[in-house]
């Protein structure tokens, strides 16, 4: 499974660091949303899948399974 | 009522079927809890666009996709001057109050202050602050929550970032508190002074001792070329980081401490993962959605015919966030606290580019807030026979909540 964000939809909201902090994680100048780990590995794919579902823009996606 | 050059028009464009009768600054009879007020518009009959005539006239969305829509295009709902009941001369807030692209300016300049990042530093400092206040009145055994413990935490904070001399805290509660609650004419206008003297004069001082502190920043910033920003600009600013948040903190604090008190079975469950990290986020999460304070304004660009209903530029609209995060539709069991919430896309924080700059401080004031209490006093009640009248207007909130528990031995 790979993530992917869409920086020009995210606004910072942070809640993706917040539920996966292990795959997902804020950059120091906005607060958007920096892929810490593209290829999400299977123990974690239910925690990712759960952080791009409370994503509040909907800038994130799962590109393949 | 005077009129203005963003004032809306006559609502003759308004059909009798989108009227519906509600006062964003008034409780019903015998209602004195806004978050119920405001929810029972979702099970009236209240159409889910509707336009009152109170407070000068407006539209107040209740579903979450057009609140949503609102707050992300910036294209239909403009933020430039919104206030409800209209006033005008009116501050042109920086960022808030500006569309994309002009509010990258200020908006640049404020958001690596409050990243996550930048937020887990404040963390030490909310501990020993919130350490600070418990420490004065939990071995009492009571206190009036809002006074001694809700305003203290977030206005106590802002002065620190600011760089602000700490004597004049009690004013800044009281000037912040007027601005969100009041809708008399002369009292904003004069309150609206007060803050820009407080902002003007307290820049001015700062601007003879850089520091690394939020108000140098302001002082300091620069454009592209070089130049220092418009006076004017930073002045409105402070404004901003003044009014955004000292009242909106507090009043989400007393209502999260109002269901505690409440609650036997969430004081319980938020005391067992007080010290995990990521279940508490889930947790003060759902209570900030079920929580939610701000009623967010916005101005019709332009003529047009939103979701089939009619709408003329310089239209008001409230977008009250405590009901979009209450539709069944998008929060199952809507009406439920459920501090485990696997999906919880509230809007507290609002969307789009003027998502709350500071969000990230008021969640991480929240749950400091939290951790510190629950350490101290792990159990509190309202006490039998207290009256708790809460307000409405442009935030939402109690003006007194009386907490009293056993004082640990």
């Amino acid at each position: 499974m790979k993530v992917e964000v869409m920086p020009e939809v995210c606004q910072g909201h942070g809640r993706c660091q917040e539920r996966c902090p292990e795959v997902f994680g804020t950059d120091a100048i906005e607060g958007k949303c920096m892929i810490l780990m593209p290829e999400v590995p299977p123990e974690l794919e239910h925690k990712a899948r759960l952080a791009v579902k409370n994503c509040p823009e909907g800038a994130l996606v799962i590109s393949s399974d | 009522m005077s009129t203005g050059r963003y004032f809306p028009s006559p609502p003759d464009h308004v059909p009798a079927g989108r009227m519906h009768e509600f006062d964003i600054y008034r409780f019903s009879p015998g209602v004195n809890d806004p978050l119920e007020q405001w929810g029972s518009l979702l099970a009236s009959d209240a159409p889910r666009i509707f336009y009152t005539h109170h407070n000068g006239g407006h539209w107040v969305f209740l579903d979450y996709e057009d609140v949503r829509e609102a707050f992300r295009n910036d294209s239909l709902f403009s933020t430039y001057q919104t206030p409800i009941p209209p006033i005008e001369p009116y501050p042109v807030m920086q960022p808030q109050g500006v569309d994309p692209p002009e509010h990258k300016t200020f908006r640049s300049l404020l958001a690596p202050l409050f990243t996550p990042v930048a937020v887990e530093k404040m963390k030490a400092e909310l501990h020993r602050r919130s350490g600070v206040l418990l420490d004065a009145f939990a071995g009492r055994g009571a206190c009036e929550f809002g006074r001694d413990f809700a305003s203290l935490l977030p206005t106590g904070m802002f002065l620190y970032l600011m760089g602000m001399p700490e004597d004049r805290l009690m004013e800044f509660v009281h000037l912040a508190e007027v601005f969100m609650r009041s809708n008399d004419d002369a009292e904003r206008a004069t309150n609206i002074q007060q803050i820009y003297t407080v902002i003007g004069e307290y820049l001015a001082w700062r601007a003879t001792r850089l520091g690394d502190d939020l108000g140098s920043v302001l002082v300091k910033a620069r454009d592209e070329n070089g130049q220092p920003l418009d006076h004017q600009d930073v002045l409105n600013c402070g404004f901003l980081l003044f009014v955004a948040g000292l009242d909106t903190v507090t009043s989400t604090m007393t209502f999260i401490w109002r269901h505690l008190a409440h609650n036997h079975a969430a004081r319980r469950a938020l005391t067992a993962i007080i010290d995990d990290r990521e279940k508490l986020s889930v947790a003060v999460d759902e209570l900030l959605r079920m929580h939610a304070v701000p009623n967010i304004y916005r101005r019709v660009k332009k003529d047009m015919v939103y979701r089939g209903v009619t709408m003329k530029e310089n239209d008001r609209v409230v977008l009250p966030v405590s009901v979009a995060n209450r539709n069944e539709s998008v929060f199952a069991h809507a009406d439920t606290i459920d501090l485990q919430r696997e999906i919880n896309n509230h809007l507290t924080f609002g969307a789009g580019p003027h998502r709350c700059v500071g969000s990230h401080l008021a969640k991480t004031e929240v749950t400091v807030a939290l951790q510190e209490w629950l350490r101290r006093i792990p159990d509190f009640e309202v006490p039998a026979g207290a009256e708790i009248v809460g307000h409405m207007g442009p935030t939402l909130g109690f003006n007194r909540l009386p907490l009293v528990w056993t004082p640990a031995a």
